[in-house]
């Protein structure tokens, strides 16, 4: 009688990933963004006669202060918190700025611009220490903060106006037909501001706290102190948006109503640009991309002779079909 | 904390406030209200008290729904956009009788709670997301239905049911839409505590997790809320515009804050799980007469708008601290 051959069992060893499927798990929708975003533009190019370097410096310099914005959103909803009153901040630095920047000289323009950069840090940080200190949920203090903040920029400036220098408002967002000021200025402030800073103890310790608060805590990570920087960096970010906006206006506008819609476009930014909203994860990269697509929509609408204002129904309907299809993706995997 | 080297009494006693929230609450109203009654006298009338209902119940309306979605975790940013719509939708229908017009404004309602409610419960997109959004698209909405011969241009007339139920008096100095918001009240404590769906409101919010393990349907549930919350947001709105005798897009977008606020200062957490419409209701009374203390107050509308924003902070603040309730 012979014995049957012996069923041997082998565990294959785990395959490492291939560099592709590394690649899209981790920049897939990064890469997704910029291809909608190239799409968006080609879309645009094809709808004017000429689209040169005039087309192009409109696009960067009109989206600087909303992918401004995103990025402030962004390190606050990697924080694992969120901000409803960048938009209040933004309408706040526009209109001091505008303020104080009136007749001068560039010189002291440009130190009013840092200056305001500075008060944003302070009152965005003081923001953030009342949400830590309190415990009251981040939703309201932000909301009731965005009403503080559009009180101060009513005191600041009762109405529109004020002004600021030409020079100035062509070496931020750039000339007649000069996109480079506006790209550089966006290039600078990921590579020299938050790169830096994401390497550091501290952005570390903000990946750390959005993604689960109690185990950073139970490391060692001072979880208060970080979010209070997180607030601190978000304002840096809101202020120079609003810098940004007295540049590219040349005034000062303080009506609420503009905060709070930069405000929910901010929002929006973020979702469409793949970070997740629980917090620990996402770059500032995806934001800034999704910025630009969602102001190149009402320019295509106006392309196409709809209403422009059809763009804010669009806008809201592809926040939230992006998010459903995120939750669609998570589905099968929760009912595990 | 300082709690547990304070003496017995004191910690019985803030017990006591932590068990029964709507106490303090009513102690802060009482203070309040005596305090602006000094400043402005008229508040003691019968005119007073009327006024000051009169106004704290729209608000208390638009806080009411938000008090729902804040219970199972969530938020409805979309209430005040949804209440514009629904009372320009019923004034500029107005020619087609009054029950056409009200429908109208319902069914706006429920379409608006509807979508966000299965985006919400089906899709379980985040609800502060899914009613952003939800508010960017009836933005978009009305004001495309209003340039040129959009479907929301044309004269707009109030209802005259609107107007008589939100502005006018039923006896002394109460106001006739104290009664709605009696109904909606009633429905809301008595809804909230007794029923089935109430307690399972409660429930999701607290811990979905074991909501879903224990068989409920999360989704069924979150629907009846953003339906609910949307209706109310319609009924709200409506009122609001028999008030102020006109209609708007944006109208309504200043309560925006007070009616989180509202629900908030009541002791209802944005968390979920913790809170009630009682509470509300004493935050929204709370709200109206700080409101009417500082338009007595002789300063700029910046200077009123900064005090706003900060004693709401405060009065969360205090909140929390009181009942040791704290947040994320």
């Amino acid at each position: 009688m012979s014995t049957a051959p012996q069923a041997t069992v082998t565990t294959p060893l785990p395959e490492p990933s291939s560099r592709a499927a590394r690649f899209r798990r981790r920049q897939g929708w990064l890469a997704g963004v910029a291809l909608l975003l190239a799409a968006l533009v080609f879309w645009r190019s094809s709808q004017i006669p000429v689209f040169g370097l005039f087309e192009i410096r409109g696009i960067v310099a009109g989206t600087m202060t909303l992918a401004l914005l995103a990025m402030a959103q962004t390190i606050i909803v990697i924080s694992g918190g969120i901000d409803l009153s960048v938009g209040a901040m933004m309408v706040l630095v526009n209109c001091i700025a505008a303020r104080f920047m009136l007749e001068q000289d560039l010189g002291p323009v440009v130190l009013v611009a840092v200056l305001c950069v500075a008060v944003a840090m302070v009152l965005s940080g003081l923001i953030g220490a009342v949400t830590v200190a309190s415990g009251v949920p981040d939703i309201v203090v932000t909301l009731a903060a965005s009403f503080v903040l559009s009180g101060l920029a009513l005191i600041v400036l009762d109405g529109p106006g004020g002004g600021t220098h030409l020079r100035f408002q062509e070496l931020v967002v750039g000339g007649f037909d000069q996109p480079l000021p506006a790209i550089l200025w966006l290039t600078a402030v990921i590579a020299l501001v938050w790169l830096p800073f994401k390497r550091s103890r501290h952005g570390i310790a903000l990946y750390a706290v959005g993604s689960d608060r109690a185990a950073a805590f139970l490391s060692g990570v001072r979880v208060g102190r970080t979010r209070v920087v997180a607030y601190v960096m978000a304002g840096f970010y809101s202020g120079l948006a609003g810098v940004v906006t007295t540049a590219f206006t040349g005034s000062g506008e303080p009506r609420a109503s503009i905060g709070a819609t930069a405000t929910l476009t901010s929002v929006a930014a973020v979702v469409l640009g793949g970070v997740n909203l629980m917090g620990g994860s996402g770059t500032l990269l995806g934001p800034v991309l999704a910025a630009f697509c969602l102001s190149l929509i009402p320019a295509l609408m106006l392309g196409l002779g709809w209403d422009p204002n059809y763009a804010e129904v669009a806008r809201g309907v592809i926040v939230i079909v992006v998010v459903m299809v995120g939750g669609l993706v998570q589905i099968p995997r929760r009912s595990r | 904390m300082t709690v547990a080297t304070a003496d017995p009494a004191i910690t019985r006693w803030r017990q006591a406030l932590v068990d029964r929230p709507a106490i303090v609450l009513a102690g802060v109203l009482a203070v309040l209200y005596i305090v602006t009654g000094l400043v402005a006298p008229g508040l003691f009338s019968a005119n007073g008290v009327r006024s000051t209902l009169l106004l704290a119940c729209p608000l208390a309306i638009l806080a009411a729904s938000q008090t729902l979605c804040m219970l199972t975790g969530g938020i409805d940013l979309s209430t005040v956009m949804t209440a514009n719509f629904a009372a320009y939708v019923a004034a500029n229908q107005s020619g087609q009788g009054p029950l056409v017009a009200l429908a109208l404004a319902a069914a706006v309602g429920l379409a608006v709670g509807t979508v966000n409610g299965i985006g919400v419960g089906v899709f379980k997109v985040n609800p502060l997301i899914m009613t952003l959004g939800m508010a960017s698209v009836l933005l978009g909405v009305v004001t495309v239905g209003l340039v040129g011969d959009g479907f929301l241009s044309g004269s707009t007339r109030l209802l005259e049911v609107v107007t008589t139920v939100a502005s006018g008096t039923l006896i002394g100095p109460i106001p006739n839409n104290v009664i709605v918001w009696a109904v909606v009240a009633g429905a809301l404590i008595f809804g909230l505590s007794r029923t089935g769906l109430g307690r399972m409101i409660y429930a999701v919010g607290d811990n979905p997790i074991a909501c879903r393990l224990a068989g409920v349907r999360i989704w069924q549930v979150l629907l009846a809320v953003y339906v609910a919350s949307a209706l109310l947001a319609a009924l709200g709105g409506l009122l609001f515009s028999g008030i102020s005798g006109s209609v708007g897009p944006d109208q309504t977008n200043a309560y925006l804050l007070p009616s989180v606020a509202a629900a908030v200062i009541g002791g209802t957490s944005i968390l979920g799980g913790v809170g009630g419409y009682t509470g509300t209701i004493l935050g929204a009374l709370i709200l109206t007469v700080l409101n009417r203390l500082l338009l007595t107050l002789d300063t700029t509308e910046a200077f009123r708008q900064i005090l706003y924003g900060l004693i709401v902070l405060a009065l969360a603040w205090v909140y929390v601290r009181v009942t040791g309730q704290r947040g994320a």
